[in-house]
């Protein structure tokens, strides 16, 4: 033996006397009642059940059913598919105009998504190389030298900048920050102001661009702690 | 198959002429047949250097133009006839070169030499670009001093572009040569350091040759300083030729060891 148990859908339909109106009224809904039981009670005719079985749905007819809600009848109403032209004119409209916001909204997130997704891409240029006297470097970007520039060579940079040898040349950076080693001889001019070599000593230094002020820190290589 | 040295410093008067007259005589003196150009057309002076002045009949740019032929232009040293001399052009200018012409001639006498060297003129116009175009090696000429260096650096830097050999995705090995190295100015400090200068342009060190007033003379009698056994800067030059024709002969560090012989006589009259 086998057994399962599920509840069931059920569309209870009492068809008056003079009420020929089911095909009606089902119709337009039928796809929603595919999978329900339908309960057919009063005057059901041939037509209907032909209808039925011609679309294959699954009816009984007078049997009462458990109705452990005690759900009451309500009068069936039927949707004759007429509507409002000048309802649907509105309505129309009104969507017309949610659709133009929406393309412009639409518009403004791929432009920031494409704003984003070029700064995320922009990749760190990395240079392995002296920058001799007269050579000029243009980097749209970040840079990190992992070598000199002499005394007249030139690096300019749109985004950050890191050099790990010293600066003898000039420097011309417009990102957020730079860490460099210079020689009194460098040129160092970060977003378009002039860096005073005094304040930047013979030393590693961050510079960096914080609230529209610049400030320079030393980085010190760190002492040893002997024990006491 | 030779090897073609460009010597070059991009600054004027650091003693690129000198240098290349006295590394051909060397380099001769190693029994190598060595060929040394004048490349600094309208601006001769080698011929001088070397006291050959009077024996120029044709010169480079007769040669390019097909007036006569390598063998006819070229002169025999009258001290070493391992030396050959091909004088520049002082009528001309230099906007006469041209590369396929120079190129032609550069191999004509990496053909029949073992060593060529070619004497850059200063600057880095069309005349330099000429010089090295066509090296395969180079050797840049310094003094200790900071307009040197710059001008040095730049030179190296138009070297890495223009060279053929690196252009064919080759290396063009690059020597140093510091001149004019006046030990106790070194000492005090008033004279750049060599690894100061080796720091900034990071090209292997090929010699030091010493400031010398024998130099001087030796250029106006036209007998390069190498001649003389007794001058410093004529014992660095042979160094620095053996080194080029692969002997290996130990560095001397001309900086120190003459602020040592001074300090020796500062201790006998303490």
């Amino acid at each position: 033996m086998k057994q399962r148990q599920y509840s069931l859908k059920v569309l209870e339909i009492l068809i008056e006397e003079d009420d020929d109106k089911f095909i009606e009224f089902f119709e337009p809904k039928s796809i929603l009642f595919k999978n329900h039981l339908i309960s057919l009670h009063g005057n059901v005719n041939d037509d209907i059940i032909s209808y039925l079985e011609d679309n294959g749905f699954k009816y009984q007819i007078n049997q009462e059913l458990p109705n452990p809600k005690n759900i009451q009848m309500e009068d069936a109403i039927i949707d004759d598919g007429r509507v409002d032209r000048k309802e649907l004119e509105e309505l129309e409209d009104k969507l017309k105009t949610q659709a133009i916001d929406c393309r412009i909204k639409l518009q403004e997130l791929q432009q920031a998504v494409a704003e984003l997704e070029i700064k995320a891409n922009r990749d760190l240029v990395v240079m392995d190389e002296i920058i001799r006297s007269g050579r000029e470097v243009n980097v749209d970007g970040d840079l990190l030298l992992l070598n000199r520039v002499n005394s007249a060579g030139l690096v300019k940079t749109t985004g950050n900048l890191i050099i790990t040898q010293v600066v003898e040349g000039a420097i011309r950076c417009d990102g957020n920050f730079m860490m460099i080693t210079v020689s009194p001889k460098a040129n160092i001019v970060f977003n378009g102001v002039e860096v005073d070599n005094d304040l930047l000593q013979d030393k590693l230094n961050r510079i960096e661009l914080k609230d529209n002020k610049i400030y320079i820190t030393p980085v010190i290589k760190k002492e040893i702690n002997w024990v006491q | 198959m030779g090897t073609v040295i460009a010597v070059i410093s991009g600054k004027g008067g650091v003693g690129k002429t000198t240098t290349t007259a006295n590394l051909g005589l060397g380099i001769a003196m190693s029994g190598k047949k060595c060929a040394i150009v004048d490349f600094d057309i309208g601006q001769r002076n080698l011929d001088m250097i070397i006291g050959l002045e009077n024996r120029v009949v044709y010169d480079m740019v007769q040669v390019m133009d097909g007036d006569c032929t390598i063998p006819q232009a070229i002169i025999k040293s009258k001290v070493n006839e391992n030396l050959h001399f091909l004088a520049a052009s002082q009528t001309k200018d230099k906007s006469i070169l041209s590369s396929e012409k120079v190129e032609k001639l550069v191999k004509e006498l990496k053909d029949s030499y073992d060593f060529v060297i070619l004497d850059s003129p200063a600057g880095i116009e069309s005349g330099f670009e000429h010089t090295i175009e066509f090296a395969d090696e180079a050797i840049i000429v310094v003094n200790p001093e900071v307009s040197s260096i710059r001008d040095a650096d730049r030179a190296i830097g138009i070297l890495d572009a223009k060279s053929q050999k690196v252009k064919d995705g080759q290396d063009v090995k690059k020597y140093l040569i510091i001149n004019r190295i006046n030990p106790a100015m070194v000492q005090s400090g008033e004279m750049l350091k060599s690894d100061d200068i080796l720091g900034i342009l990071n090209i292997q060190l090929l010699g030091k040759i010493p400031e010398d007033k024998s130099i001087i003379d030796a250029s106006n009698q036209g007998r390069p300083v190498v001649l003389d056994n007794k001058s410093e800067a004529g014992k660095a030059y042979i160094r620095v030729s053996k080194r080029l024709c692969g002997e290996k002969v130990e560095f001397v560090d001309v900086e120190s060891e003459q602020a040592g012989v001074l300090k020796k006589l500062a201790g006998i009259f303490r």
